[in-house]
């Protein structure tokens, strides 16, 4: 045979070949009954409350069905980001890192199965005095409409607009006179392109005067740090619309105030305290010129 | 040759078309019951229960079936699509289902006439291959447009996506018969038959362009010779398409007897100005213009088996150089090189403009950055057999290399080894990829976990719902509700119907408050999933549906209160 008709090989050799890969393929990611094996070391490991990330992302659903809450609970996976992580545990799949844990250092590493197990701390964490997000309750916080006060309500009416509604409103809630959108309570909300999931306190500036969402007694840091936005789905295509502002007062001093623009996405925002070591009042006030469709979300903790 | 020899082999092809249909049928019906029902087909449930209606008056009261009063009760249903494949829905399940009781789920009735269409498209894949590039090349045509994943996804659908590119390609096949010598009769059924292509799909706009494009170029310098005459003589089925072809797309849609003009204009405005969906592509979720130009390209070489396209670049290699002799010969012979073109050459050449032209055409929309994307592959499914076709062409130049100068009896095996090795892997791809069907990516992409780390769209359509109907039925208890998320109401009162569901589980509409929550992913729909979390208070699912270790579906179940 020709060294030129010896090319022609090449076809049944890919046939053979994309065959082989593909069973390489299918049996490449690690399959459920897998994942559940994992749940014993991982909980082992997570000793001190450390973030759970999985590689690849896509893996999360079955990291989530295999690891439950206690793992991987709710603030961890819809976190704003992981700053104030001092350590995070890395579940690896086919080699993948997660992008998110670039720059720390593996302090431990453990093979399991298909997996690598990773200990990862963080070169610069933030801890948090106080994270606003986990005290709206009636014990911890007030809310206003204005100055009329939205009454708290633990088993208010859930309800959820699927694709191109709103946010669940939870069932525990301060909720203002104004209607059923306009609360304080904490909820998801869909992030940016990507459509991270983002926990937070949902403050849709009502039409009676300013939300404000006052906490007793805060551990002040140095900063106050927040995150904000709009559902992303639903305000992607929202250029030029009212902004949201977000101003913070300790102890009824104004310390700073975060004009949100829409196209921003879940957008940072950090005030110095100056007040760090002290415990004492802090409100979030949250208007907008023009109230309508201001579907404002945010997270803050001190720090 | 004996009458009664060339009899049997003037049958043989026909019969091995007919056998190859067929076999597609039942591969498509034994693999039916766990493909749940995706969104657009529920419409079209609806809408064939609804045109069934009309022809059981029709069948009763022929004078008040054509009442206008009784057209437009039955025929208004999704007038935004012609009527040829949801009248078929219906007459299949009129007939082979109430009447006859051939199937035992209704929803399989209403998706038959799609796995015949589809049939049909194999085996006119089969029966061009076989015309053109020999009987082994035709079979390795069919099973190559049969066995890629997505086409055998469609293929079970009560949808028009399969049902376009059969009615393509079939009228396509009669243009090139009637233009190959095959008379008058080829050239009437083109006409008929691209009536009902009319009747098909609004895709159906696009092949009189490539038909002409084709017959300008075919004919060549004799083209522009009638042209300055001022006497063209076009094909008598080009005129036949013009001719009967509405006339067939007239009589076939009730819907546009009366007002006529005014409906007409309302299908072509919803097509033309089609909203756009979000989809997936490269990690980034596309909802409005610009689009991006490499969609259609990149998804089909990550979603058509590599050996499938490796051996239609050889026969489109083939032929492109073919065609540089037939039109460009003159000027390698005046430049002294090159033998002048054969008769064979020109009508090779003739037919793989035709094809070429169909998958240009097929793919001509993408050119725009302004065309919506709402479904992936179904989009420009119809160049898929003439991408066999042209596989087909190249496997008969790596057979013809690999089989030189061997005797007969090691040609055979040579061709039987090389066509199962360019078929095995598509074969398995397609089967291995139920009922996940437009998860499926080929290895290129490094398979379903590779396209979902690229970030290719894993479903759409909630169809899924089909691969969690058992941990449903299992786990629900008696009376549940459970929120259909993306599954139109229609599918899931068609898997209700079919028994693939409980009957007393209660769809709803949002997840507040369902006991258990389906998620269908795709990047924009995680809002819903994360409204789910906060509802149930859990993050954790109670079951993932997983294709190849890659989660597509899952479920939640919403966990006691506490105590």
């Amino acid at each position: 045979m020709t060294p030129r008709r010896l090319l022609w090989l090449a076809v049944p050799l890919a046939g053979v070949v994309e065959l082989g890969a593909y069973y390489h393929f299918a049996r490449r990611a690690p399959r459920a009954e897998e994942w559940a094996r994992l749940r014993e070391p991982v909980a082992a490991l997570r000793q001190a409350r450390e973030l759970v990330v999985v590689a690849p992302r896509w893996a999360d659903p079955l990291a989530r069905h295999a690891l439950g809450d206690a793992l991987m609970p709710l603030a961890d996976v819809a976190r704003s980001d992981e700053s104030r992580y001092p350590r995070a545990i890395e579940i690896s799949a086919m080699g993948e890192r997660a992008p998110e844990l670039a720059g720390w250092r593996t302090v431990g590493e453990q093979n399991h199965g298909r997996f690598t197990v990773r200990t990862l701390e963080n070169p610069a964490p933030e801890p948090v005095s106080f994270d606003f997000v986990d005290h709206v309750t009636p014990e911890h916080a007030q809310v206003f409409e204005g100055v009329a006060p939205c009454g708290w309500n633990p088993n208010a009416p859930v309800s959820a607009g699927g694709l191109g509604g709103n946010p669940t409103f939870p069932a525990q809630r301060f909720i203002c006179k104004s209607g059923d959108w306009f609360f304080a309570g904490v909820t998801v909300i869909d992030d940016d392109r990507e459509y991270r999931p983002r926990r937070c306190i949902w403050a849709h500036p009502p039409p009676g005067g300013p939300l404000r969402i006052r906490f007793e007694r805060v551990p002040l840091g140095k900063t106050i740090r927040g995150w904000g936005g709009l559902p992303w789905l639903l305000f992607r295509d929202s250029v030029g619309a009212t902004p949201v502002e977000i101003e913070v007062r300790i102890a009824g001093a104004s310390i700073g105030k975060h004009a949100h623009r829409d196209e921003e996405g879940f957008a940072p925002f950090r005030f110095e305290t100056g007040r760090a070591g002290e415990t004492l009042d802090v409100e979030f006030e949250i208007s907008a010129a023009n109230v309508k469709d201001r579907h404002f979300c945010f997270q803050a903790d001190s720090r | 040759m004996s009458w009664a020899r060339r009899f049997l082999s003037a049958l043989a092809d026909p019969t091995i078309g007919l056998a190859l249909a067929v076999a597609y049928v039942a591969l498509l019906l034994a693999t039916n019951n766990d493909l749940g029902y995706a969104r657009d087909e529920g419409f079209y449930f609806q809408a064939a229960r609804s045109y069934e209606g009309w022809f059981s008056l029709l069948f009763e009261s022929p004078t008040a079936a054509f009442e206008r009063a009784n057209i437009d009760r039955f025929w208004a249903a999704n007038s935004e699509h012609p009527a040829f494949v949801k009248s078929l829905f219906a007459l299949s399940h009129h007939f082979l289902f109430a009447k006859w009781k051939l199937f035992a789920e209704e929803g399989t009735s209403f998706r038959f006439p799609g796995m015949a269409l589809s049939g049909l498209a194999v085996a006119v894949t089969y029966l061009w291959g076989r015309r053109v590039s020999g009987r082994v090349a035709g079979l390795v045509a069919a099973v190559s447009f049969a066995m890629m994943p997505h086409v055998f996804y469609h293929s079970h659908l009560d949808c028009f996506d399969m049902p376009v590119a059969a009615m393509w390609l079939v009228t396509t096949y009669a243009y090139w018969r009637s233009i190959s010598g095959g008379g008058w009769g080829w050239a009437l059924a083109t006409g008929v038959l691209y009536g009902l292509l009319l009747n098909t799909k609004h895709n159906s706009w696009l092949l009189p362009p490539a038909l002409i494009v084709h017959f300008v170029i075919a004919r060549g310098e004799g083209f522009w010779r009638e042209l300055r005459a001022g006497s063209v003589r076009a094909p008598l089925a080009l005129v036949a398409m013009a001719v009967i072809g509405p006339v067939v797309f007239y009589l076939g849609w009730p819907w546009i007897w009366h007002d006529t003009g005014k409906r007409l204009a309302a299908y072509v405005a919803f097509h033309t100005g089609h909203e756009y969906y979000n989809m997936e592509f490269l990690g980034r979720t596309y909802w409005k213009p610009p689009m991006p130009l490499g969609y259609a390209w990149v998804t089909t070489l990550a979603t058509v088996p590599a050996v499938t396209l490796l051996l239609f670049l050889i026969g489109l290699g083939a032929g492109v150089k073919r065609g540089g002799a037939v039109r460009l010969g003159w000027l390698a012979r005046r430049l002294g090189f090159g033998d002048a073109p054969t008769p064979l050459d020109r009508d090779l050449f003739s037919t793989e403009l035709l094809w070429l032209g169909c998958i240009l055409t097929s793919y001509a929309p993408w050119i725009s950055k302004g065309t919506p994307i709402f479904g992936g592959t179904k989009h420009w499914i119809t160049a898929y057999p003439f991408l066999a076709l042209f596989a087909a062409q190249g496997f008969v130049l790596a057979a013809r290399a690999l089989t030189a100068e061997r005797g007969r009896a090691v040609k055979l095996a040579t061709t039987a080894a090389l066509a199962l090795a360019v078929t095995a892997a598509p074969i398995a791809i397609a089967i291995g990829s139920h009922p996940w069907g437009l998860a499926a990516y080929t290895p290129l992409v490094g398979g379903a976990p590779g396209a979902a780390s690229l970030g290719l769209n894993r479903s759409f359509w909630g169809y899924t719902t089909g691969a969690v109907q058992g941990f449903l039925n299992e786990r629900a208890p008696p009376n549940a509700s459970v929120y259909v998320h993306d599954t139109a109401m229609q599918s899931w009162d068609q898997m209700v119907k079919d028994g693939r569901l409980r009957g007393d589980l209660r769809p709803v509409w949002s997840p507040a408050g369902a006991s258990f929550s389906l998620y269908h992913h795709e990047p924009h729909m995680l809002r819903v999933e994360y409204q789910i979390w906060v509802d149930y208070g859990t993050v954790a699912p109670a079951r993932v549906g997983t294709y190849d270790g890659v989660p597509v579906v899952w479920v939640y179940e919403r966990p006691p209160p506490p105590k």
